[in-house]
């Protein structure tokens, strides 16, 4: 028997979902993150950490740097990329994307097609990645996380995010399109 | 009827759509316009667009991950 | 929706776009069974290590997995509605805040009742002008970035060469931040405070108040929409 002619590989692996069902299975998900770690879901901080130990590859030294300065900070970088926990979980988010599409015979290398991507790409990581920090955190540890453990910071979050992404649109259709 | 051709490969989120949208704009009811894509949720997100305006629309998987969306412009 | 689902009427193409040069899909399913396997393996590893390292590393992939599968995008729900006009993402978005609202409060009222540490209160982020700085320079750069951190993630598993710069520029990005962070904490972070909605509205109030808000959120996107539709047709 062929697996791909089954309905339910078709319903489960190679259809896109309904949004609403990933939107059920991430709360899920969610929700069982705080239950068995004790912290809700957050995706950017990793990143800043990912940054410090390619810092330190190089023989940079980011002990002196305020954000870096915390006990929890300090032990999480010398801890090591391999026992980061978070570290795991983004690896984790991009594999299981891998699987997905696998899953659904539709992996294939996108190559960068434009100058105007390459400076899209560049520009939209630098301002994620400041933003991030400032803002302490992203779409998911400020909004997603931030707004279902009903802190306030997570609603102010979106308002500002919503006006971003209205300004984001704008100069993607002027200078990138 | 013409038959118009979008190539959006290697274009993601929101551009297909956008592209897809002010193309439709210029072509009169009864045309066909066949967009490539191979940005998994352009995939999604430009037959849901379309068919919410009343367009038909069809999607040919015509290699891994990447699709040919054709809409028939219905109004 | 079914990628395959065809329309009311077969559309009429012409032969020549039909009969294009087509190679033979390959089946990618061995690989997927690897990877999985390869999923398993490293989670199993992890776990013997800690236990915590392993629950990370299998959450990750589940979330990798759902974001993949339903296409899911925190860009676009904060994205479309201006640029489109679609709210069909937002909506499973304010969706998910409501399912996630109520598990959350159950969590942490449950911990409060019983006199234990409320968990997960380091997300409980200070109000400030730098999360308005801050939100407002994460959702330009998701919007031209084309995803966010989970996204840019996703895609990269995806094969999306332009994410993984995207990728390595956030990382950068991230540096750069955690660089000026103490001029930030000094000058704009401590002027304000983080705001536990419970701590305001109490623990009933504040549950209310947010499921309301989110309700009106929602009929407000369900609105807005059709009023695009409308003006369209």
């Amino acid at each position: 028997m062929d697996i791909r002619k089954s309905k339910f590989y078709k319903a489960w692996f190679k259809d896109a979902w309904p949004y609403i069902t990933g939107a059920v299975l991430l709360s899920v998900f969610q929700i069982v993150t705080l239950a068995a770690t004790g912290n809700p879901w957050g995706v950017s901080g990793v990143l800043a950490n990912w940054g410090a130990w390619i810092v330190e590859l190089f023989g940079g030294n980011v002990d002196k740097w305020y954000y870096f300065s915390s006990e929890g900070a300090q032990a999480t970088l010398a801890n090591g990329f391999l026992k980061d926990a978070g570290t795991m979980r983004n690896l984790g988010i991009i594999i299981g994307a891998l699987f997905a599409t696998l899953m659904a015979s539709q992996f294939k290398i996108k190559k960068l097609k434009s100058k105007k991507q390459l400076i899209a790409a560049i520009l939209g990581g630098l301002l994620m990645g400041y933003g991030a920090r400032v803002g302490f955190g992203c779409n998911i540890g400020a909004l997603f996380s931030g707004i279902a453990s009903m802190s306030l910071s997570g609603w102010v979050y979106a308002v500002f995010l919503f006006v971003g992404a209205y300004v984001g649109s704008k100069l993607l259709i002027k200078f990138f399109m | 009827m013409a038959e118009y051709e979008l190539d959006c490969f290697g274009e993601a989120c929101p551009i297909p759509l956008v592209k897809a949208e002010k193309k439709l704009d210029e072509m009169v009811v009864g045309d066909i316009l066949i967009v490539l894509i191979d940005h998994s949720c352009a995939m999604k997100n430009v037959p849901e667009w379309a068919r919410k305006q009343g367009h038909n629309v069809e999607i040919d998987e015509v290699d891994d991950g990447e699709w040919e969306v054709v809409i028939e412009k219905m109004k | 929706m079914s990628e395959t689902q065809t329309g009311t009427t077969r559309i009429q193409r012409s032969q020549s776009s039909r009969t294009r040069s087509r190679k033979p899909k390959k089946n990618q399913i061995p690989y997927a069974i690897g990877v999985f396997a390869a999923i398993a393996a490293i989670g199993i590893i992890l776990s013997t290590v800690s236990a915590n390292l392993g629950i990370f590393w299998f959450t990750g992939s589940i979330f990798g997995f759902i974001l993949q599968r339903s296409r899911f995008c925190f860009t676009a729900s904060m994205r479309d509605p201006s640029l489109t006009g679609s709210t069909t993402v937002t909506r499973a978005v304010l969706i998910a805040f409501a399912i996630t609202t109520i598990g959350f409060w159950a969590i942490k009222y449950g911990a409060f009742l019983r006199g234990l540490p409320i968990p997960g209160q380091g997300y409980i982020a200070p109000v400030s002008f730098a999360t308005a700085i801050g939100a407002l320079f994460f959702g330009i750069g998701m919007v031209i970035a084309g995803g966010c951190a989970s996204g840019t993630l996703m895609r990269v598993g995806e094969g999306f060469t332009m994410q993984l710069i995207s990728l390595l520029f956030f990382i950068i990005g991230s540096l750069w931040g955690a660089h000026d962070f103490g001029w930030w904490k000094l000058n704009v972070i401590s002027e304000g405070r983080p705001v536990f909605l419970p701590d305001v509205l109490g623990w009933g109030g504040a549950i209310v108040v947010q499921l309301l808000l989110i309700g009106c959120l929602y009929v407000m996107a369900d609105k807005w929409e059709n009023r695009k539709k409308e003006s369209d047709s």
